[in-house]
Formats: C-alpha cells, structure tokens, sequence
C-alpha cells in the first residue's frame, strides 16, 4: 500500500491513495466520483437504506453490488461505480423512489435543490412505468410548532430519526407501520417539540420537512448564501445565512467541526425574525416629554455629544455592549476610555462572573477537548437550556465513554446521562464544593470520577441567583484536577469578544488587567496614558446612579431592569440618571427611560469579529443591509466622537480590527485576513499566555448563607425565556412556558398548598408545580419571564400562601 | 414499581415485573408488555404505549414504532373472538378464499372488520403454519385445520351461541377441523379468553374445562 | 424412513411424547448427562463439527463451523429460532409441540459447548400451544434440576426465556430477529458484524433453527461420526420435510436426503390429490424457484443438487400443485406475502414487492398488458439483478429477492398460461 496512514483504491480503473477507516462513498466522492445517497450523511451512523449509493465491487467471488455508504475502504479495493449493472442498479432505486412520489415539485420548497430531483436527473432513467394507485397521505402535518412533514414526499432515508434520537437525544419522531405502509410520524399529541428539531429540516435530502417560517417564502435559485457564526449564545456556532432580495429567508447550520458540527439549536436557526420586527428602533429617537420623537442622525448626534461632553469622565458609565462584534466592543471600549476618559464600563450587568476567570482562565479548555476527556464536570448553567450546541457536544462526548459529573440544584437537560448528579439546596453551592475539595466520603464515587483526567470543567454561575464568587472557587478547585482544562460559561451573545475588548471595569483590550503596565504599553502608546485603578461595574454604577456619583449612562444594547439581578434598584438608578444614551434595535423596559436612544444595526447587518466561549474568533460577515437608518455601534460612536472634537478611528470595521491586532496584546495578529483566508472555517482560538496565570482564589469555606424561615431561590434559565429577542421573534415567542414556582412535594404539603394553586414570592404571585426534583426548603422560578422578572433574584425568599384563591 | 401501571390487576404488575426481570435490558420486555398491557386495554391503546414506554424507559412514539410494526399489536378495539383465515400460498391452493367467504358470510363482517355486536372480528392473514391442514383458521390465535367452507360457517355460528369463556384448540378441531398437519398427541388444557396468544407468562392463558 | 432421529419420541408415545416423565424413560437427558460428566466444551463443539449437519433454518449454513466463529467476549447468547413463517413450513412447530424436552436438551446442551448462561428461544406469536408446551417443560426443567443453578451439580448455569413474536415472517430472519428480541422492529440488520461477533446486544450470539439444535442431543450421545454416516455427504442426517397443497399425503416427513423428488412425492406424499397430474412443486419454501415434473421429477433431494438446479431445499417446505392450479394467482399469492411482510427499511423491497403484487393483481382482475410481463421481469431485476441463482441482491436481506422467484417460476415455465391470462383468453388453465 501507499504508505500506512493512506490505503490504494481502484474506482473505475484510476487508482487513488485515501485515508483509511473512511466510507467509500466518501472516498470516492473525495476524488471527484460522485455516488448518489440519500439516507447517507456525513454526521449520521451509516443505515444503508435507500441502496441508491450500490456500487460493483471486486472479491474473491467475482463482483458483487454493495452500498457504498457502509462499506469501509480497504487497501485493494476495486470498486466500478458506472458499470451497466450500476448504472441499471441506481436507476431502479431511483424509479423505485419515485413511484409513490408526489408530482407537486413546483410548488415543494426543495424544488430546485432537491437530491430527488438531481439526482434522478442525473442517475435516472426518466419516465415512469407506475401506473397503479400512489400511496396519499395527509400533507403536510405539522409535527411541532416549527416543523411540517409531508410523508407522501418523505423517501424514508432515517436522516431525523437518526438527528433525533443519536445527535439530539430527543426521540420524538419514529417509524410507524412496515412495509410500504411505513412512515414518519410522532406519537398522538407529543409533538416533535425538540430544541435541535430545525436540524432535520435542513437533514431531510426531499421536501418532507419544512419549517414552518420558510414555507413557499422563495425558490432556492434566487437564495444568495453568506457564512457567518450565530449569535444567539457564545458558542457562536458557524452558519451559512441564505437571504434573498435584501432580506434574510434562512439560517443553515454551516460544517465547523470544531464548533457545532455542522448542529443548530432552533434558536440559532430562527431567532433572525426578530430582526426583522417592526418593533425595531429604525430613527433616532429624542425624549419628547413622556414620549419619544424621531430626529434626524445629526440632530441627534449633536444632542448627544453637547450632553455626555458636559460631564467629567468618571460621572459618566457605560453598560452593555455584548451583542454585538468585537470591533463594536473595542469602539465602545476605547469612547469611554479616550474619548470619555471613563475606566466605568461593563458587559455584563450583575449577571456574570469574575472577568478575569472568564478572559484569563488558564489552561482553557476548547469545545473539541471535551472528546478527548476522561470526564467532564459541569457546573454551571444547565446547558440545554443556555447553550444548546455545546450540550450537544458533551452529550457525544459522553456517549462516546466520557464520565460526566454534573453539579446543580436543580435538574438540568445533562443529568439523564450523566454519571453522577450532585444536586444541591440552592445557596448550598459553597458547602458541596468544601465537601468535594475535602473529599468528604459522602462523594467518594464522585470525587474517583474526577480524578480520572483529562478532566475538562465547564464552570459558570448556575443561576442569577448563585453567588458570583462560587463560579472563582470551583474553578479554583477544579484547575488542580489532573490534567484539568476550564471552560467558563457566559452565555450572552459575543461576551467573551466584549470582555477581550476591555470593557470590564478590570480589563483592558487583549487581555490585559487594569493597571498592568507592561501588556498596555502598545495601548498606551495609541491611546495615550490610562487610569491605573478600575472602574465600577454595573451594579455599583447602578448604585452610583442612585447616589449620584455617577450622572449619566449608556446602555448599550442592555436592560438592566430586567437583566441585573436588583431590578428595583435598576428602575431608581435609570431614573435618577441626568442624562441616559441608549444605543439599541428596541425599545425596552430600561432603553424607554433614555433620553436618547440610537437605532444600532444588529446581527447580520455588520461586518467583523467575534469571539466565542473557548477563546476561538471568527469572522462573521454582513448578509444585508441595517434595517431603516440604523448604524453600526461603532459608526455610530465614531461620529459622536467627531462632534466631540475627537478621533475614535472607528468609521469602519476593519480600521478598528486593525488598531485590535496591533493594539490588544493577546489579539496580535488576529486580522481580518488572516481569519478570512488562513483559518476559514474553524477560526482561530486567541493565544494563551505561556506561564498560566494565578486565579483570584476564594477560599472554598465561603459563608454559607444559614437560611431557616426561608426558602432558598433557584432562577432558571430556559432556552424559550423572555429575553428581548425571543419577544420580538414571530416563530419562536409561542414557544415560551407558562411560568410557576416548582417546590418539593413536601414543603408544599407544610404549605398546605397543590398543584395548580398559587403562592406569592416577594409580593408577586405564581401558580405553583409540585417537583420532587427540586431540593426541599428551595423554590425553582423561570428566569427572564413576564411573570418573574420583577422579583429581586435573592438568595432567600419568602413564600407565602394566598388565603382564600386556588 | 413504577406507578404508572398501579391500575393494572396484581397479578399483571407482577407478571410485568418478572418479565422486566427476565432479560438483560429493560427495552426486550417491550413486546411481551404490549401483549399483557392489552390484556389490561383490551388493545394497544395510547395509555397502553405510555405505560409500556415508562416501563422499559424509552419514548412513547418508539414504542409505537415497534408496536405498529407487528400484526398481533391490534391499535383498534377487536370483538372477544378474533377469527383469522389463513390465505396464503397452501392455504389458497386448497379453497382459502371460500373459508373466508364463509366465514364473512355467517359473521357479517369482512375482513378487517368487526361485528355489530363487538363479538367477532374477521382477518385475512398470512401463513400460519398449518400448511399441512389446509385450510387453517386460528379463533383467538388457537388453531383449527382442515376447515371447509361448510365448517367454517359453523365454527361462527358456534361462536356467536356458545360464546365459550375459553377457546380451546382441541375442542374447535374435534368440532370443525378436519385433516390435520400432524398428529397433535394428546389434548391441550389451555386456551384463549382474548384475541391475544394464550401465554401464562403473558396472563393470556386460561384452563378451559 | 429407517433413521428416524427427531420423529422417534412422538411416534412412538403420541399422547404425552411432551412430557418430562415420558422424555426421561426414553432415554431424554442421558446425553445432557454425558455431556456434563465426559465431555468438554470443545468435544461438544468437535462432533457437531463432526457431524456435519447443516443449518436447518434455510441457509444450510453448518451448524459446526457457525460455531467455531462465535466471538470469546462474555456474555454470549444462544437464541433459538422458532419463527417459522415461511409459507410450506410447518416443521419446527411439530418439534417444539411433540417433543419440546428435545428441543430443551438440545439448548442446554449447546449452552454448555457455547459457554452461554442464558439463552432465549423466539417463537412466532401465531405458535400459542407450542410455546405452552416449550414453557412447560422449561419448567419442568427448572424443577428438576436441568436449568438453574449448578445444573446436575456441575459448574454450569442456564437460563432460558421464551419470547414471543409479534406477527412479523422477517423476524426469522436471525438479525431482525435479534432487534425483535431486543425491543425494536423487526429490521434485518447490516452484515457484517455477524451475530456471532456482534449479536445480541452487541454481543457474541449463535442463532440456530428449532430442528438444528433438536438434533444436538442425538449428536451428543451417537456422535458426529454417526450422524455424518447418514445420507449424503454434504446433506448429511435426516430432515424434516413439510408437505403440503395438492399431495395425497400433506404432512412433516422426517426422511434421509438423497431420495428424488418422485419417489418423495409419489411414494412418501402419495402422489397427487384425486390422482390428477403434477403442474409444478415449490422444493423449499416460498422463497424458492418452482420446480416442473418434465425437469426436476428426477433429481435427487440433496441440498447441492437442488441449489444445482436453481431452487433450494431451504426450511424444507414442499408446496405442491396440481394441474388445475392457476399459477398466476399463486404466483400472486406469494408475492403478497412477501410484500406483506417487508419490512419497508430498504428501497427496492418496500416498493418493488407492491409494485408486483399491484401488477399481478391487475392482471387476475383482467387488466394485464402485454408489457406487463416485461415489467415484472425488469422489476424483478431491480431488487435482484441478473435473476441469477443464488440471487444477487439490490436489497438488505433476501427477503426482496424471494419474492422474485415466483415471477421467474412463472415466466420460466408458464410463459403460455400468463400470455393467455393477460390476453384474457379463456384458455383452460392446465
Ligand atoms: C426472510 C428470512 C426468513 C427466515 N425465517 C426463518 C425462520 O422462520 N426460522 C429459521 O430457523 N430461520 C429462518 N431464516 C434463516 C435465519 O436467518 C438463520 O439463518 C437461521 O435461523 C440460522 O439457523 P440454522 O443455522 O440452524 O439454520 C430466515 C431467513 C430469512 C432471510
Ligand atoms: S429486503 Fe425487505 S425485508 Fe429485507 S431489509 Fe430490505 S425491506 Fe426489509
Ligand atoms: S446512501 Fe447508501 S444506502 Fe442510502
């Protein structure tokens, strides 16, 4: 052979060196023979099914047919893929599949990138010999709030059985019947409401499954293609986003196997309607009164520059900014620094953790190191619920022989495979990890897990309501278990980008802490001398509003009011401030109290950079044009700079992805260039200091709240929550839960309350679910809902039973 | 065990529990749990694919799946007497289809159908194995050979006066069978009360007089 | 019929061959008993090897050498097929109804050779009584000490559990029958891995036919040598045979291969019901190519000779018809059957089995064109191309491919007759 990491086939009398253990309809098609496949697919376990992709191949007992989409290469194969007996073969399949095949191509969302179509045009034999009755079935059913199936079109090929049962672990859609009666279906009245279900939208190689938003919306030859990362959550997995006539029709996932694997969650694929809501702020807004009226951009850039250029500096913060790119985040970073001469900024908004655990954690772990741990422990925000792709991505790793400890007060999407559970009375967090760092007997089994390396460690703060300090000791603890990776959790869009630009009261661009004279002197020298204390972060900015020490704000695509975990105070800050710039695509609870507010251009409307949860930056590219007059953050910025008298340098993206790679230490060399043509596809992750840096340590005894009268409070996030693109999306907002307070059987026994009736938590009353998941003496609320978003996310609470209703 | 099934007799919780019992993964016990489900539903109703779906820990559709996959998971009410005309190849080549003519004809009811009166219902099946006795019937899966349009009209009628609590092989084959596949040796205390096979693992099994 | 192997038992006490106390004064669980006091696992292993035998389910696979393939990762199963639902077949339900204690032996038996704990045995759920009876005697068994713990006091250990079939002919085949067994639909699966490698949950699993493993005691007590020295060479010892259709005799023979199809035919069946004249037999089952007085009367019924001759013994149904018979319509009637019971995961089989069967239909109904023929034909090429013998296949498993031998039986033999059907002609069938 070759050479033994490649194997020599013969395909139609050329042969070719490949890389064994690959199917040979991969291989073949590798060097440019193309076999035609429908149940194939390159992410799925081979079924062999359709026996379209039947190739001759030579043995011992002359040629035989076999599929080629099971058939592992071998050194000396010799295979013929256009053989008459082949060619003959594939003609029949093909005649075979369209026998029962409806005729109503012209009106099939799949028409015109249709494998059917294709490929019986290209391997077919052209007219039908079928003159009996077709098979007819209802069409199209809806088989979830986003999927419709069309069975009469389905050519049974097992592509979303096998999406929801292998990769999504949600086996909602079966095999009904046998023989020729068979076909997809759900059971009655459990719908396939899964949150990959899109996956087999785009996985079905017919027209069998649509979803529903893209229904007859356009004919795939006159879609334009454009790649770019989702920004949905930090994953950031790698989409193709396909628009048509300016406007953005559908959201593919794209093939980054260091990323999504080519997987979306639901949300990442649909939630672009919300961009398109005629909810959006498409002027300049100016407070006229209660109300806001709209002004021209220069009216209200001068507006706005004579008001922030009458305060001092520091009088002045900012809060927001992680929705957008990395390039927007350094403008805004810089305007506040430069320009304002603030150091009182922050991306997150009291619902974070430690910025230097999330910028600086070393050694971090990438997404593509979990199928190589030994275990993986999570503890953190449940991960379906929050970042849906990388659940996915432990949940192969762990099927694949990975141990998975998961530590939680509540149950999250992860427990059903994992190996242990340690599952805690919310506000407990501290003394479970005392007792793991301890070894307590109690965890004996869950302690030998985690000393069985590489250990990967996803840590983050497990709900609003946990103290932010806890996600600093776990990681703490969890570096010194063999050969330990981190990974921490934040969720929001492109926080991870807005942290690396410095917009944290500690951080500076690239990584550098505040006051850390030698990473900034390339800053400095752009930028100038800068402060070396930190600034204030949201809350204390919130609190400075309030006293007012601080006296004017700008929210950058944020609303503390319902993010921060204090919304009352949020509410007293925002209307104590003088003067509040919001630069937003809505109008929110918090952006409505603004004095001004700045029509931003939101995802797909901007070119630039982001930068996910493992460190790694992708390039995300504009697919259409910003909606009305809206600007680019950063455009936006520069021209309030202008008026200010001074040059932000931030008119255009790629000026400020240059000053980035040149200025920000850990970002050197991250040029637009280099991640469009050097690394495509997978991005690239930004450097690790060599000498890994010391973490801030919280000894693990941290005070444990004792808590007695009281229940401890659980906020969880779910997928489907209020947040504001969820609201302003037309397909996803149905699919939000009605919310209710779940307690433990037996507490709500000593509350003499059931199922269905109601209770009320700090003066706000909910529906209770009784769930013997949740740990006694606590309560479990859905975060970021209507119903919940005005109570303070408290570590204790009061539950008290309403007399008289139920 | 699992509550779901807290409204099935005794005897069948217990049953389903050895069964779970008796195999290595939970998912085999999936078919004989359809069979004494039904004997609790009278059919593989919905609730009776959930309670199934519960006991052998996967999803509700995988169960219908499996279960709609087969002949014997009826998904539809069937009378008390499900008589089943064997009509394939052997069978056919020995007057089958009048067998089954007849057979609709006493009853009322064709094929795939039920009578009025929920007391019988009539299939077209495929081989059963009696190929040797054909043609073959099958009452409640308990088989009769050599039947002739003539008897077959009598087995119905039989059935619909007699109503016997429990079909029994050998008393049906001693009343309207004839040529046999082969000598079945000596007489088979156990018979069917349901249209489902008569099994005492399954509960299916009934000691007729 | 000298030999008689299987049959002996149930011939000789009809009324309770079933029974443990019956099976045990004719000499039942001697072998068992050698076997665990003298013999080895491989010496077991050594005379089945010995003797010869083939696989009595339809490959004809020898028993001996599927053996030796059996992978040594623990734990190992050995399932029992009794599915038996090939239309003709009728055997292994005698065997498991008559003399279910044989059966038994024989699996604990092959047990001990295997190194297997617990074994299963899938019977068809059209089989009540015969599971009744095998259930019976499993506990029998357990009673009396030959299932359990330290079965007679030896080291070894077994369990057995009868399963119950749905109502599904494929899950005879032994890898459907397998995902049966394991919960799932009947869906043949993707070979290799084969069952012995990666059976049963993933593990090492023999799958052996009912009449197979009913011969494991008789090898184990004569030997394999014994059993080679009966009949032919490569269709070694006796096999049952199920008649059925037009035959003055219909029944399960348990004969010694070698004979010819007339002497089986007109001397064991009794020749042809109300001695009309022979039309055509099916030698094994409906999966197998027609045979035709004028061809294949002479031919001997041996395992090579008839695969030699483009049929197959298979499970050993012969399915006769008299010249009166239609062989459009049965040609339909088999073609339904296979359509009926596809499983539908593979493309030319779930499609082309109904396209048949909707094409035939059509024709008996008095629409048939004359391209029809063709169709069929061509249709037929599709799921098995080149209609050769052994059939190629376009398909999974063969089920897709049995269904085309009664159109090329038809179109072989009876061009005429289906000419005349299609032109609707009231040319007299015969
Ligand atoms: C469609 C199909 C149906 C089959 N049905 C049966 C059956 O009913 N009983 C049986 O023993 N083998 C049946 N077989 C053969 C089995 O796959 C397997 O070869 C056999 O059980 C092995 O046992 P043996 O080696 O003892 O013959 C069938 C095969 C196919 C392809
Ligand atoms: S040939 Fe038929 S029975 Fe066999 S796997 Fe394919 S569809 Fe199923
Ligand atoms: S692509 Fe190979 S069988 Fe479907």
């Amino acid at each position: 052979m070759a050479d033994k990491n490649t194997v020599s086939i013969t395909i139609n009398g050329v042969t070719h060196d490949v890389t064994p253990g690959q199917r040979l309809i991969t291989a073949a098609e590798k060097v440019g023979e193309y076999i035609p496949r429908f149940c194939h697919h390159d992410k799925l376990e081979p079924v062999g099914k359709c026996r379209v992709c039947l190739v001759e191949v030579e043995g011992p007992r002359g040629t035989a047919l076999m599929t080629s989409c099971t058939l592992p290469v071998s050194d000396g194969m010799v295979v013929h893929t256009t053989s008459e007996v082949v060619k003959k073969a594939q003609a029949g399949v093909l005649e075979f599949l369209l026998l029962n095949h409806p005729l109503d191509c012209p009106v099939c969302d799949k028409g015109g990138e249709c494998p059917l179509q294709d490929q019986a045009l290209a391997f077919g034999s052209g007219e039908s010999r079928f003159i009996e009755e077709k098979r007819t079935y209802i069409k199209p059913m809806p088989v979830s709030d986003l999927v419709l199936l069309d069975r009469e079109r389905c050519v049974l090929c097992d592509r979303c059985v096998r999406v929801a049962d292998d990769i999504a672990g949600d086996p909602l859609i079966e095999f009904i019947d046998r023989g020729s009666h068979v076909q997809i279906n759900t059971f009655p009245n459990e719908p396939f409401s899964s949150y990959f279900s899109g996956n087999t939208v785009q996985a079905c190689p017919v027209g069998a499954l649509t979803s529903v938003d893209y229904r007859f919306k356009a004919r795939p030859w006159d879609l334009e293609s454009v790649g770019s990362v989702s920004l949905v959550d930090s994953v950031h997995s790698t989409v193709d986003v396909h628009t048509s006539r300016g406007k953005i029709l559908r959201v593919y996932g794209a093939d980054n196997a260091a990323v999504n694997d080519g997987w979306l969650s639901d949300k990442d694929r649909f939630i672009f309607s919300a961009f398109q809501s005629s909810d959006r702020v498409t002027t300049p807004l100016i407070r006229d009164g209660e109300d806001f009226r709209s002004a021209s951009w220069s009216e209200a850039i001068d507006l706005v520059a004579s008001r922030l250029g009458s305060y001092v500096g520091n009088e002045v913060g900012a809060i927001g900014g992680a929705n957008g790119t990395n390039e927007e985040a350094f403008a805004l970073s810089k305007f506040m620094r430069v320009v304002m001469g603030s150091p009182h900024v922050d991306a997150q908004v009291g619902d974070g953790i430690d910025p230097h655990l999330a910028a600086c954690v070393n050694p971090r772990a990438t997404i593509n190191d979990l199928d190589a741990a030994g275990t993986i422990l999570v503890w953190g925000p449940d991960l379906k619920e929050t970042l849906p792709v990388l659940y996915l991505r432990v949940r192969r790793a762990v099927l694949n022989g990975a141990a998975l400890v998961v530590v939680s007060p509540f149950v999250t999407g992860l427990d059903s495979i994992a190996t242990h559970v340690v599952r805690y009375r919310a506000g407990s967090g501290p003394e479970i990890l005392r007792k793991l760092a301890h070894r307590d007997d109690a965890y004996q089994a869950v302690t030998q897990s985690l000393s069985n390396g590489p250990v990967v460690a996803l840590v983050g703060r497990g709900s609003i309501t946990e103290n932010p300090d806890l996600a600093v000791a776990v990681a703490a603890f969890a570096r010194a278990l063999p050969d330990a990776t981190l990974m921490p959790l934040l969720t929001r869009a492109n926080i991870f980008g807005a942290l690396d630009m410095g917009l944290a009261p500690t951080l500076l661009p690239g990584r550098a802490s505040v006051g850390d004279k030698t990473s900034v002197s390339a800053l400095e020298d752009a930028w100038g001398p800068l402060p070396d204390d930190s600034g204030k972060d949201a809350m204390a900015m919130l609190e400075a509003l309030v006293d007012s020490d601080l006296r004017a704000v700008m929210l950058v695509g944020t609303d503390p009011i319902r993010d921060c975990p204090d919304p009352e105070l949020a509410e007293r800050a925002l209307d104590a401030a003088e003067f509040i710039l919001a630069l937003d695509a809505y109008v929110t609870d918090s952006t409505s109290k603004a004095d001004v507010i700045l029509p931003v251009a939101v995802w797909g409307e901007v070119d630039g950079t982001a930068t996910n949860l493992e460190g790694r930056v992708q390039r995300l590219h504009r697919s259409v044009q910003p909606l009305g007059r809206s600007m680019a953050l950063s455009a936006a910025l520069d021209s309030i700079a202008l008026t200010m008298g001074s040059d932000l340098g931030a008119s255009d993206w790629q000026l400020i992805n240059k000053e980035i790679s040149e200025t920000a230490p850990a970002y050197a060399g991250m040029t637009a260039d280099f991640l469009t043509f050097e690394v495509a596809e997978e991005g690239a992750i930004v450097p690790l200091p060599g000498a890994s840096q010391p973490l801030g340590y919280i000894p693990v005894d941290m005070h444990v709240p004792v808590v007695t009268d009281r229940f401890t409070l659980h906020f969880a996030p779910s997928l489907y929550d209020a947040g504001i693109l969820m609201s302003h999306s037309p397909v996803l907002r149905g699919l939000v839960a009605t919310a209710s307070v779940r307690l433990h059987p037996k507490d709500a026994a000593a509350l003499t309350v059931t199922d269905g009736t109601s209770v009320s938590i700090g003066g706000h009353k909910l529906p209770v679910t009784l769930d013997g998941d949740v740990p006694e003496r606590s309560v479990v609320l859905p975060h970021n809902h209507e119903a919940t978003k005005a109570i303070a996310a408290t570590q204790a609470v009061r539950v008290e039973t309403q007399r008289g209703d139920a | 065990m699992s509550a779901v099934i807290a409204g099935w007799s005794q005897d069948n919780r217990e049953r389903a529990r050895l069964i779970l019992a008796s195999y290595p993964e939970k998912r085999s016990a999936v078919m004989p749990l359809l069979y004494i489900a039904s004997l609790e539903h009278e059919y593989v109703t919905e609730d009776a694919m959930r309670e199934v779906a519960e006991l052998t820990e996967i999803s509700a559709v995988q169960v219908r799946s499996v279960a709609s996959f087969y002949t014997m998971f009826k998904s539809n009410a069937v009378g008390d007497y499900l008589v089943s005309v064997c009509a394939s190849i052997s069978c056919h080549l020995l007057g089958a289809d009048e067998v089954l003519a007849a057979v609709e004809k006493a009853s009322g009811a064709s094929a795939g159908e039920t009578t009025e009166d929920g007391s019988i219902s009539v299939e077209r099946v495929e081989c059963i194995g009696a190929c040797g006795g054909a043609p073959a019937v099958q009452v409640n899966y308990e088989l009769i050979e050599g039947v002739t349009p003539e008897k077959a009209k009598g087995l119905v009628k039989w059935l619909t006066d007699a109503r016997p609590a429990v079909v029994l092989t050998d008393e049906m084959q001693q009343l309207f069978g004839g040529q046999r596949s082969f000598d079945w040796g000596s007489s088979e205390p156990e018979g069917a009360t349901r249209p489902l096979p008569a099994f005492g693992p399954y509960g299916s099994a009934e000691v007729g007089r | 019929m000298t030999e008689m192997i299987l049959t002996q038992r149930m011939t000789a006490h009809p009324s309770d061959s079933h029974t443990l106390s019956r099976y045990l004064d004719t000499g039942g669980y001697t072998a068992l008993t050698k076997a665990l006091d003298n013999m080895s696992e491989e010496e077991i292993v050594e005379e089945v090897k010995a003797s010869n035998m083939r696989g009595r389910g339809g490959a004809g696979f020898p028993t001996g050498v599927k053996w030796g393939f059996l992978a040594p990762a623990q734990p190992r199963y050995l399932v029992v097929n009794c599915d038996e639902s090939e239309p003709g077949t009728f055997n292994d339900r005698q065997l498991t109804e008559r003399d279910p204690h044989q059966l038994l032996e024989g699996i604990i038996i092959s047990s001990y050779a295997l190194g297997v704990s617990h074994a299963f045995v899938y019977i068809r759920g059209e089989y009540p009584k015969a599971a009744r009876r095998l259930q019976r005697a499993v506990d029998e068994a357990y009673e009396a000490g030959y299932l359990g713990e330290h079965i007679r006091g030896s080291e070894f250990s077994l369990d057995v559990t009868l399963h119950l079939g749905g109502g599904a002919y494929i899950c005879g085949e032994e890898t459907a029958l397998l995902n049966s067994l394991e919960g799932k639909r009947g869906e043949p699966r993707l070979k290799p891995p084969f069952p012995a490698v990666e059976g049963l949950y993933a593990k090492p699993t023999i799958v052996n036919n009912v009449e197979s493993i009913s011969n494991i005691p008789w090898i184990t007590a004569n030997g394999g040598a014994a059993y080679a020295s009966i009949g032919p060479e490569r269709s070694a010892g006796t096999k049952m045979l199920s008649m059925s259709g037009h035959i003055r005799k219909p029944g399960n023979y348990e004969i010694v291969m070698g004979m010819t199809w007339r002497e089986l035919i007109y001397e064991i069946g009794g020749g042809i019901t109300d001695g009309k004249a022979l039309k055509a037999w099916i030698p094994g089952g409906a999966s197998s190519p027609w045979f035709v007085p004028d061809e294949h009367l002479d031919t001997l019924l041996t395992i090579d000779d008839v695969a030699s001759n483009g049929s197959m013994v298979g499970a050993g149904a012969v399915i006769v018809m008299d010249e009166t018979t239609n062989v459009v319509a049965a040609a339909h009637r088999l073609v339904r059957f296979f359509a009926h019971e596809s499983c539908g995961q593979c493309t030319p089989c779930r499609e082309g089995t109904s396209w048949m069967e909707a094409v035939l239909k059509r024709i008996l109904d008095g629409n048939g064109r004359p391209e029809d023929i063709d169709l069929l034909l061509d249709i037929s090429d599709n799921i098995s191309p080149g209609l050769k013998w052994p059939p190629a296949m376009t398909t999974i498993c063969p089920l897709g491919p049995s269904a085309v031998s009664p159109i090329t039986s038809i179109t072989r033999w009876f061009m005429p007759e289906l000419e005349a059907i299609i032109a609707g002609s009231e040319v007299a069938v015969g």
